[in-house]
This record gives C-alpha cells, structure tokens and sequence, in this order.
C-alpha cells in the first residue's frame, strides 16, 4: 500500500425529493455538473475510474444501470465498476474508491450515486427493499424493514431504558436541522419552520415505538464526488478532506441468529451492563439489541486515524440512521458512550447543533432525504464543507457551520446492520 | 410453462416424471402444490411482462439547485406504466425438513455435533468458525419458547396489509440458541420480552410450508412484569391504542375486515 494520501476533493448535488421529473442518468448529470461547477480545475480527462453507487435494480426494471451513466457522462472507455451493499452501498463506493488510490493503482476517481425509488407505490418500494432481509426466514413474516427495526428498538429500550421521547428528541433535532438545509426533502415537503415533540407525537405511528418523523424518507436524487492522489489533490480545492480512517465491518443476515454471535464473542466485555430481569443469550454482545458491524467498523477506523475519544476527538458526525432509535444505538456502538448510555447523550444534548459532536446536521435519512445510493455522498458532501468552513456558500446563509470543524466522521450501514462502515475525514 | 404439463395434475399429487416442468424431468418430484399454482399465475406472469400500458404527463420541478431554485423551473414530465410480474420457483435448500415440517405442525431445529449449537431456524451447517462448516443434525424442537423481542404494525408491506394491525417478534424456541422470527397472536396489552409463548400452527389444510404457518400465543396466567417496555408507559400505551383504532378502521374501509374481533 502507498504512502500518499487520499482526500475528498468535492462533489456535486442533485437534491432528493419523493419524485423527480428527471430519470436516473438525467439526475446523476445534473449531479455531475453541480460538481464542475465548484471544481473548475477539474478536467474529465483526469479521471481513472468511475466507482458507481447504486443499491438496487428492481426498483427501475433496469440491470446493469451503470453502463447508462458512464456512457451518459461520457466516460465509455474509462474503468466503471458497481458498488452495492444495502445501505451501505455510498460508504462501500467512497470506501473502495479510496482502496483503489491508495493501492497506488489510479490517481482520480468519480463517484456518482443514485436512486429513483418512487416508480412502484410506497407499500411495493417497502417491500422491495425489505427483500434485503433473509427472503426464507424473515422477509415471509410482515416484509417490512420498519418492522424489523422497530424490534430491535424495543429491545433496547427494554434493556437500556430510553424512551419514546428520546426517540422524538433525535427527530425533533434532525427535522429541525434540515430546515437549514435548502436540498432537504423535509424543506421541500414542510418549509423551513421548526417542529416540536408535540408535532412528533401527532405524526403517524408505523411500528411502534417508530413513527413516521422516526423513518428514513424514500426518495430519488443523486450526487457526485470527486476522490483524488495527494499530488493530484491541488489542481481540484484547496480545501482537501483527507481520508485518514476506513473501517467496514459485518453481521449476521438474520438478527435472530445474534443471539450466538460467534465473531462477537470477544465482545463480551461491551456487555457489562445487562439488566438481570432478561434472559441472557449466548453472545450479548450485540445480541437484537445492538449493531456489532457498526463497532467493528468504527474499531479499525479509529484504529487508522489514532482516535481514542470519539465523542472529544470527532467534530461533526453524519450518520447512516434509517430509524431515530438506530442513531441512539451508534452513539454507543461506535463509542461517543457506554452500552446503555445512549439515551444520555440524547437528554444531554450532546449530539445536537452547538453540542459536543453534532450528527446529522444535513437532517440525514430521515429528513434530507435517502436515495440509497447518493446517501452518504449527500452527507459526505455536507462534510465537505463543514471542514472547508464554506457551509454558508454552498448551503445558504442559514447554513448550519459547526465551528472550527477539523475532523468528521461518516458511516455507512445496510440490511439490519449485516454490514456497516465508517470513515474518518480530517483538514489540513 | 409447458401448457401441456398444466393438465391433469391436481393438487398434492405425485405426479409422473412428464408432467414435471422441464428443469426437475431428470429429478423425481415427490410431492407437487405447485403446478396447479403455476396454472393460476400464468396469465398474471404473461400480463406483468415489460408491457407499457399507460402513461400521463405531469408538470414538476426540474434541474439542480435548490429547492427555490427548482421550483422556479418547472418542466413536463411523461411518466409511463410499465408492469413487472414474475413466479420465482425457490428451492429451500438442505433446510426443506424444517418447512416440510411446518406442514405436518412439527417444529425442527438443527444440532452441531461437534460443538453443541442448536439453532432454530435451522442452518445445515455450523457457522461457529472452530466447527468450519460442520453439517448438523436434525432435531425435534419443543412448541415452547420466550419472546426475545416484538413490535406493533399499524403499517406493512402488501402481503400482510389486511392482517394489520398485527404483533410480530422474534422467539427464541426452548434449546434453542437463536430466535425465530413469528407472527404473535397475543394483544398487545399483554405482549411483553421474556414472555413464555406456545407455538401453534393453522389448520392443516391452509398450510403453505413457510413461517406463516406458525404463531406464538401466551402461556395462560402470566402477569405483566412491572419492567415491561411497552405496558410502564400508560401515555405510549394509549397512543398506541389511538393508532391500533384508526389502522383496524382503515383496514375495515379497505378490505371489508373486521380484525378487532380475532382477539390478538
């Protein structure tokens, strides 16, 4: 592996909405051209490798997606290659593209990424992504990930005592935080006034504990960013966010199997804490409570870029959190506290804007939007320009800008977390 | 779908070797629910191919920027109805004991010789890395178990939209080391983790040998533990009876069901 350095060098946004007009290759150009635009330097000609980011194909009736985006970009006779991982399909992109430079193979990727998921109605869209769980042991009873989601939920409410509230506290802060954000699909759909736990409790229960404002939005959008070698880096910005920690990690398919967890045995010490009145299994670590992949991945990624204190050493946070309680759950896999101590961080607000590490401040899944595979190319791109300290130029002059931002993190996860990654950003 | 394999077979027959679809003629099939049901979906298959059946134009934000940015821009957009159908012949691999058991309401688990997990759902082979893929052992599971965790649905998917609202959990089966995933026909009022559940499968002849063939109903006489995540919250419980109400309305509206009165 090389020495040199990989950074993100910017991207470009085509925001998500519920439906757009503009089908995949379409949004994925406007995406691109965004990006050419706050690029300048850039020359089409640089790039090596188009790492493409999209999740499904079912959803569009369309194999092979890809071989219409490249050749719709204009770059049919470079290197293209499809990324797919569940929801862990944008963070797997970024992660492989940052693979790839670093083995010293290519100098300058291109990633766009992309999801029209509205073309079958809601309940069918459900059903197809739920068809990423176990389709012989999960899927054949409610097919329906919320379901799934909520279970675990209710299972580490159960051992750990948070809330309902505390659930509507994360939505409350991430609907709030996307009214800043003029590409929000919440923006879009409710304008820029602030919500309250009131406005929560009236929102429509889904599974329970999780309501509608606790739920990933469906959405079609798509985005684009630019990956380079440190010596093709100032051509692109000077405001570099170097790649200084890659983590990935998995699980079990079906989460009922956590429960004997082999991999995670070593994990028991993460278990300390383990109220007496419910029976142990085999493995409680992370049982159908936790998410092992998730603390995995952020283990080899903090092991990389020397972080010891996340919570202290990490200055903003994006998050891959398709439901509130999943949030609540990362602050204790990927260590900003102890197992159970999730619902601290909530009440004391150390998560939110003007906090110790605020996550999501793009508003994440469940109000900027999640076509899965530009996802966390949204979020990284937001990243971006927390580090440069250009939220404003980009995002407007309500932009939320976390002050004197140095170090990011963002995380990537799909199935009920069979697979997640982490990676770290730093500024010069 | 050879129409001439569609003939003469009824349901659950042996059926011979050349009425079998062509992929299985070199396999003996030993049991076939199937032909009569491929019989039924053909003309769904032959009418969901990439047809374009529709269209309509629809006037909509377009191009990048922002949100005002998009608004100011509005375009005509053609949007078509093209259909997609498909009858996917799965086979359940060396795990088929477990659901061919689920059809005569038996419950089965497999067993590591060699290190002693028992899991249920069953896997045919060990997945614990010191075994390295040891095949396990049919066993018996007990129709008893504990309820690891559960939600409530006022929503789902399209196959399950007119049971809601329903409960569904996962089970950890006694001697079992994982958890099932189950439908429980308990109320939710007294639903809650570490409950002993009974399983019990439906009658005979409605069993398609998949997990729908199994619930978990409470063992009678348990109380509430005071702990109980759903239950100490009185303000959860009655906005989840709030919600519960309004999806068995929308349900009554929709389907012409009445799931109030099924008693889970």
């Amino acid at each position: 592996m090389s020495e040199r350095r990989v950074a993100v060098c910017g991207g470009g946004i085509f925001r998500p909405d519920i439906w757009r007009g503009e089908c995949a290759e379409e949004g994925v150009a406007i995406a691109y051209r965004d990006m050419l635009k706050s690029i300048p330097g850039f020359d089409p000609a640089d790039v090596d490798v188009l790492m493409m980011s999209y999740f499904s194909d079912h959803l569009n009736q369309q194999l092979c997606m890809g071989w219409i985006i490249q050749d719709y970009l204009g770059f049919h006779n470079k290197p293209g290659y499809r990324v797919e991982a569940g929801g862990s399909t944008s963070l797997d992109a970024i992660a492989n593209a940052y693979f790839m430079i670093k083995s010293g193979m290519f100098d300058v990727i291109l990633v766009p990424g992309w999801e029209w998921m509205s073309e079958v109605d809601t309940a069918t869209t459900n059903m197809m992504i739920a068809s990423a769980a176990d389709t012989d042991w999960d899927f054949t009873v409610g097919g329906y990930y919320n379901a799934y989601y909520a279970s675990l939920e209710v299972r580490h409410m159960q051992l750990y005592g948070e809330t309902c509230e505390d659930l509507g506290r994360i939505a409350v802060k991430n609907h709030n935080a996307a009214t800043h954000n003029p590409y929000s699909q919440w923006r879009m759909e409710h304008g820029t006034a602030y919500i309250t736990l009131d406005d929560y409790w009236k929102s429509k229960l889904v599974c329970w504990p999780y309501r509608t404002l606790n739920n990933a939005l469906i959405s079609e959008g798509a985005a684009c960013l630019l990956l380079a070698a440190e010596d093709k880096v100032k051509r692109y910005t000077d405001n570099p966010m170097w790649i200084t920690g890659v983590g990935l990690g998995t699980d079990s398919m079906r989460p009922g199997d956590r429960l004997v967890d082999f991999p995670f045995s070593s994990f028991r010490d993460k278990a300390a804490i383990y109220p007496d009145f419910v029976k142990r299994p085999k493995t409680p670590y992370p049982e159908m409570a936790n998410f092992g992949s998730m603390h995995a991945a952020a283990l080899r990624a903090y092991a990389q870029a020397g972080i010891t204190d996340p919570l202290k050493e990490i200055d903003v946070a994006e998050l891959f959190t398709p439901y509130d309680g999943v949030e609540l759950c990362f602050y204790e896999d990927l260590g900003f506290c102890g197992r159970g101590q999730g619902k601290n961080v909530v009440r004391e607000g150390l998560c939110e804007y003007g906090g110790e590490l605020p996550v999501s401040m793009s508003g994440g899944l469940t109000a900027q939007g999640h076509p899965v595979g530009a996802t966390g190319l949204y979020q990284t791109i937001f990243l971006y320009y927390q580090l440069a300290g250009k939220a404003k130029t980009k995002y407007g002059q309500n932009a939320l800008q976390v002050k004197n931002a140095r170090r990011a993190m963002v995380t990537g996860h799909g199935g009920t977390a069979c697979q997640g990654g982490v990676i770290i950003f730093e500024k010069d | 779908m050879d129409k001439k394999n569609m003939k003469d077979s009824a349901p659950g027959k042996t059926v011979s070797k050349e009425s079998a679809p062509k992929k299985y003629t070199n396999y003996p099939t030993v049991i076939d629910h199937s032909t009569e049901v491929q019989k039924e979906w053909a003309p769904w298959v032959r009418q969901g191919l990439w047809d374009i059946k529709g269209y309509r134009v629809v006037k909509g934000p377009a191009g990048g920027g922002t949100i005002d940015e998009s608004k100011k821009n509005l375009k005509e957009f053609m949007v078509i109805d093209r259909t997609e159908a498909s009858l996917y012949s799965h086979s359940y691999g060396l795990v088929s004991p477990f659901f061919l058991g689920l059809l005569e309401g038996k419950l089965k688990g497999t067993k590591c010789p060699n290190c002693g997990t028992v899991y249920c759902p069953p896997r045919a082979h060990c997945w614990n890395p010191e075994c390295r893929m040891t095949e396990t052992e049919w066993i018996d599971m007990p129709l008893r178990g504990i309820i690891h965790t559960f939600t409530v649905q006022c929503l789902a998917a399209a196959p399950f939209e007119h049971i809601l609202p329903f409960s569904l959990g996962w089970v950890q089966v006694e001697g079992a080391d994982t958890a099932i995933c189950t439908m429980l026909h308990i109320p939710y009022h007294d639903l809650f983790i570490g409950q002993k559940v009974n399983l019990k499968f439906r009658p005979k002849a409605e069993r398609k040998g998949d997990l729908m063939d199994m619930y978990a109903v409470a063992v009678p006489g348990q109380k509430v533990p005071k702990w109980a995540v759903l239950q100490s919250d009185e303000k959860q419980l009655n906005r989840l009876d709030e919600a519960t109400a309004a999806t068995t309305e929308f349900i009554k509206k929709r389907y012409g069901l009445d799931n109030s009165k099924r008693g889970w």
